[in-house]
Parts: structure tokens; C-alpha cells; sequence
């Protein structure tokens, strides 16, 4: 009873705030984490990190527009990540280029409409709320909604999971086998939209990167089937989320003012599992499911 | 001996000098109050002799992310006295100044003036002793400006200060009345008016800090401030129309359903009124508030006459 208390400080599990937090992160911490897995097989990392940095633009936009941040979020991610997928730049090299570019595209956005609701509005804190997030102060009627973005993600997820693995993992030996690579493209594209959309509600646009990419990549560090890449991603992403809340709600008492942001001590538990999915890895990253030469 | 002789005569050549470069440019002092009840106050002391402009005077928007235009910046630049609130809440208009320096433009940072330490509350309009005490220093500036004006702007601080005499004495009567009053705020821009009125201030001041800063709010405070108004511990909700996000809205939309009334306040002076009415207005909205549970969510347009 002692040891418990130690762990979970009192009023952590009655607090309205947190329990909205653990909801929302576990989804957003589960949907980045499987999505994430493909992201990095397909290597397509920066990617996820710029639709995220453009779909700031859409939650500002949703500030400006007082309307509801995480569709202003998702309506910006999945234009973006179709449009992405249709462009369908093979070369890696320029594929990097066009990503950078609509990247500082969507960030310039970000940066007029920010400026525009702080004139016509009164939107306090909507810069730091949008790039770094603020997710004890996302309303609690907001959690259909974020749950039923995460359900449609895993469900597209799993509709396609073979086919879709296996283009992941060799486009060609998939275009060989007859599975429609461009159709798995575009349906993980959009699934990569949901989960960055639902992150950056959580962590923030700049963070969701951390959310998306961090467990995917700490769990192909060790583990050496895809199946058990997707079980370790959760775990991690969801331990890192929760013990994220745990650890911001805890350092109210130990910090000077009122504490440190949450989306800090996440990205700090993400990184400490990469860190040690490296020490327990028999092999270097990305060769366990690398694909064959 | 000689020395009295000569002042009134520089002053007289000063003044000349001035009325001359008025008189090309084709009108009196440019005077600048960066917030508008600043400006207000600058116009009530230099009646025709100023043309006072203010900068942040847009009562939708949050004066903590102020950013200056160019044509901002070239009305700083150009002024001959400039009123600048200080503690950070308007920082921007310092470095224009050190942009542009002008050894005869008189600035007045009224943080500095009432020898504040940083860490004070920035909102320095709402304690009724700051603005008596900007008038004065408002004056004093006049009057080197337009020495041959000193007698009647000197008159207009004495007008002014009489005129905060009823707000004044409705404080300290709303003070006898409804001592240590509970009171929940959003953001600490009318404490100095609470505290001046007696009431105690339930909300915790790290939420008030973080909502002001647009900071991540610890979840115990938010947990708190829900407690006082679900649990009907306050008998008001101070409320920053200026300063809003979607944490203060749910505290507004507690307090509504909870039957708190609720009082909007404001960083800079709403339109259609003066900075005396605007107090008074506040203050009786204060007063409705707990008296009778009547909720002024906002002040709408005001009387125009002091």
C-alpha cells in the first residue's frame, strides 16, 4: 500500500485532467506506435515527421477558426499524406527534398494563422498548446472522438496487415506476389495522418515525431519478428505516455513553480527506451527486418 | 540670482523652440500610451495640447503576444513622451526605443516609476494608487515639453485624481461590507483590484501564471480550481476576457452551470469608456456579482463621461 502510494502520488487517479490525459495518450501512444513500426520498415521516418510539422497548420487553423483542433489536425494530415502518396516520388533523394519543402510550407502556415488568431482572438498559449502540446488541458469531450480516430486507424491497420507488411518490407517482392503496393501506400499514408494527428493533440506537432518513430524504432532495435515489433512499440510507447503523466502530475511537488510539461518527461521515457532496446539488441537497428538484399 | 532669471528664460526659449517645430510639423505633442487606459489617462492631463495615440488597444486579443508593426514602430519612434506599462508586459516597445534614440522624447515605464521589482504583478492598472501616480508623472513630462501649459496640466491631475475619489470610496465601502469574500480568477489581471476590495483569491497562483503565460497548467491546480466552483467554495469568477484558451473556457462554462456569477475583466480599456468609469464599472459588477448573483460577463459599451 506504501510502495503504491510511493509510485502514484495521492489524487493522481481521482484528478479529471489526468484521467482525460491517460485516455487520450494511450490511444495516440498505441495508433503511433503500430503505425510507426511500418513507418520506419518503409523508411519513411521523415516523412511522418513533416506531415506532423504540416498538420500544425490545420490545428492552428482550427484555433483561428474556433473550431474542434484535432479535426483542424486531421483534415491537414490526410491532404497532406494523399497528397504525398499521389506525387509518388520514387527517388529517394528528391522524395526528401519535396518532404522538406512542404514542411517549411506547413510550418510558414503554421506561423500566419498562430499570428492571425492571437489578433482576432484571444487564443493564449495556442503556440506552445500546438508545437509542444498540452494534454492536461485537453477537454474530456474530446475523448470519442480521439478514440474513434484511433479505432479507425488500427482497424485499416489490420484490414491490410499481410499485404501491407509485406510491401513494407520489399515493394518489389510484394508487386511480384500481386498485392497492390500504391493502394497499401495510401491506406498507411492515411493511417500515418491519424496516428500524427492524434500525437500531436497529445505531445504536440513537433513531439508527435517522438511518439511515432521512438517506440517503432527502439522495438526493431531487439525484436525479430514483426509481430513482436508491433507488441514492443505499444508497450513502450504506452509505458513512456503513462509514466510521461505519472512523472509531470509527481513534479509538481519537486519542481520550483508548478511543474515540468508532460510532453518533456514522455519524450525523455521514449528516448531511455531506445537507449536500452540497444543495449538488450542482438543486432544493430533496422537489420532484424531489414529488408533482403 | 542669476540663476532664477535664466531658467524661467530657457524655458521661455525651450518653449519657443518647441511651439517651432510643432508649428512645422502642423500640430501639437505626439504622445504614445502603449496600453490604452495609459493613452487615456495621457489624454485626460494634456487635454488639446497632445495628440495621444494608443497601441494596444484591441480588446479581443491578449497584450502578452503583442508583436509591432512597422508603422507601430515609427509611432514610438516619433513621439515625445511615451507611457510604457514595464515588467515584460510590453518589452517590445523598449527595444523600439533603443532603435531609435531621441534625447528629448520623455518615457515613462511605469513598473520603474512606482519602484517595482520584476517579479510584481504586471497588471499595474487595477491598483488604485498606479494611475494617480502616472498623471502626476504624466504632468511633470508635459509640462518640461510645454512649459507655458504647466498650470493646466497640473489642474488636470487634480481633476483626475478627484475623479477617482468615488471608485475609491465604493472600495473601501464593498471592502466593510464583503470582508474576505471568496473569489476564483483565470489569470491574475484583476488581483490588485480583489485584493484593494478585500476579497481572498481562492485560485491557486501557479494556474494563474500558467494560464497568463500560456503555459502547460499542472493538473492539480486545474483539479482545484474545478473544486471551487463545482463545490461552490467562491461566490465570483473573475474572468480575462483577453486571455482566453480552452482551459478558461471550461472554467467558464463550470462556473455557468454551477450558478457562479461570473465577471469579466480586461487588460486594456474596453471600448466606450474612460479609465475611471471603467474601474467603477468593475467594481459594481464585483458588487452585483456578490450581493445579488448577477453574472457581467462583459462590460459592453460604457458611459463616455468620466
Amino acid at each position: 500500500m506504501h510502495l503504491l502510494e510511493l509510485i502514484v502520488p495521492p489524487g493522481f487517479l481521482a484528478n479529471g485532467p489526468v484521467h482525460t490525459a491517460l485516455i487520450v495518450g494511450a490511444g495516440a501512444a498505441v495508433v503511433s506506435a503500430i503505425v510507426g513500426v511500418f513507418t520506419v520498415m518503409r523508411g519513411q521516418s521523415f516523412a511522418g515527421h513533416a506531415l506532423a510539422d504540416v498538420s500544425s497548420a490545420g490545428g492552428s487553423a482550427a484555433f483561428l477558426l474556433g473550431l474542434n483542433p484535432l479535426l483542424g489536425f486531421l483534415g491537414v494530415a490526410a491532404l497532406a499524406a494523399g497528397g504525398m502518396e499521389w506525387a509518388d516520388v520514387r527517388d529517394a533523394r528528391e522524395r526528401d527534398l519535396v518532404t522538406g519543402v512542404m514542411l517549411g510550407v506547413g510550418l510558414g502556415l503554421t506561423a500566419l494563422l498562430l499570428y492571425l488568431g492571437t489578433i482576432r482572438g484571444s487564443t493564449s498559449g495556442a503556440a506552445i498548446a500546438i508545437l509542444f502540446g498540452s494534454m492536461f488541458t485537453i477537454p474530456a469531450s474530446l475523448i470519442p472522438l480521439a478514440l474513434t480516430v484511433a479505432g479507425v486507424a488500427l482497424v485499416a491497420i489490420a484490414a491490410i496487415y499481410r499485404p501491407l507488411l509485406l510491401s513494407s518490407l520489399s515493394a518489389d517482392l510484394a508487386q511480384a506476389q500481386g498485392a497492390r503496393v500504391r493502394r497499401m501506400g495510401l491506406v498507411h499514408a492515411l493511417a500515418l495522418a491519424l496516428a500524427v494527428s492524434l500525437a500531436a493533440m497529445t505531445v504536440g506537432a513537433i513531439l508527435s515525431t517522438a511518439l511515432l518513430i521512438g517506440p517503432a524504432a527502439a522495438a526493431l532495435r531487439f525484436a525479430d519478428r514483426p509481430g513482436r515489433a508491433l507488441g514492443w512499440a505499444v508497450a513502450i510507447g504506452w509505458a513512456a505516455t503513462w509514466g510521461g503523466i505519472l512523472l509531470a502530475y509527481d513534479s509538481f511537488y519537486w519542481t520550483p513553480g508548478h511543474g515540468w510539461p508532460v510532453s518533456f518527461f514522455i519524450v525523455v521515457l521514449i528516448f531511455i527506451g531506445y537507449l536500452l532496446a540497444g543495449l538488450a539488441g542482438r543486432r544493430p537497428a533496422r537489420q532484424g527486418l531489414e529488408r533482403p538484399a | 540670482m542669476l540663476r532664477r532669471s535664466l531658467i524661467p528664460a530657457l524655458g521661455f526659449l525651450l518653449a519657443a523652440l518647441i511651439a517651432g517645430c510643432a508649428g512645422r510639423s502642423g500640430g501639437g505633442l505626439r504622445a504614445i500610451g502603449i496600453e490604452s487606459q495609459y493613452a487615456d489617462v495621457i489624454s485626460q492631463i494634456a487635454g488639446p495640447y497632445a495628440a495621444v495615440r494608443a497601441i494596444e488597444t484591441n480588446p479581443n486579443t491578449d497584450p502578452h503576444e503583442f508583436e509591432a508593426s512597422p508603422s507601430v514602430a515609427r509611432a514610438i519612434a516619433s513621439a515625445s513622451l511615451v507611457v510604457e506599462n514595464g515588467l515584460g508586459y510590453d518589452s517590445w516597445a523598449g527595444r523600439i526605443m533603443a532603435a531609435a534614440p531621441n534625447p528629448r522624447r520623455k518615457v515613462i515605464d511605469v513598473q520603474r516609476l512606482l519602484g517595482l521589482p520584476a517579479t510584481a504583478n504586471p497588471h499595474l492598472w487595477y491598483e488604485p494608487g498606479t494611475m494617480p501616480a502616472v498623471a502626476s508623472a504624466v504632468a511633470a513630462a508635459l509640462s518640461r515639453l510645454r512649459p507655458a501649459q504647466a498650470a493646466y496640466f497640473h489642474a488636470n491631475v487634480r481633476k483626475f485624481d478627484a475623479s477617482l475619489e468615488p471608485w475609491r470610496q465604493a472600495l473601501a465601502a464593498f471592502k466593510r461590507r464583503y470582508a474576505s469574500t471568496p473569489v476564483a480568477v483565470t489569470e491574475p489581471v484583476a488581483d490588485a483590484l480583489l485584493e484593494a476590495a478585500g476579497c481572498t483569491i481562492l485560485t491557486p497562483h501557479s494556474l494563474q501564471i500558467a494560464i497568463m503565460n500560456g503555459l502547460d497548467p499542472a493538473p492539480q491546480d486545474v483539479a482545484a480550481q474545478q473544486a471551487l466552483l463545482r463545490e461552490h467554495r467562491v461566490k465570483v469568477l473573475v474572468y480575462n476576457r483577453q486571455v482566453t484558451n480552452a482551459l478558461t473556457t471550461s472554467f467558464l462554462d463550470l462556473a455557468r452551470r454551477n450558478g457562479i456569477p461570473v465577471v469579466g475583466v480586461y487588460e486594456t480599456l474596453p471600448a466606450g469608456y474612460h479609465y475611471q468609469s471603467w474601474m467603477q464599472a468593475e467594481l459594481a459588477a464585483l458588487q452585483r456579482a456578490v450581493s445579488r448573483g448577477i453574472s457581467t460577463e462583459s462590460l459592453g459599451q460604457g458611459a463616455t463621461h468620466p
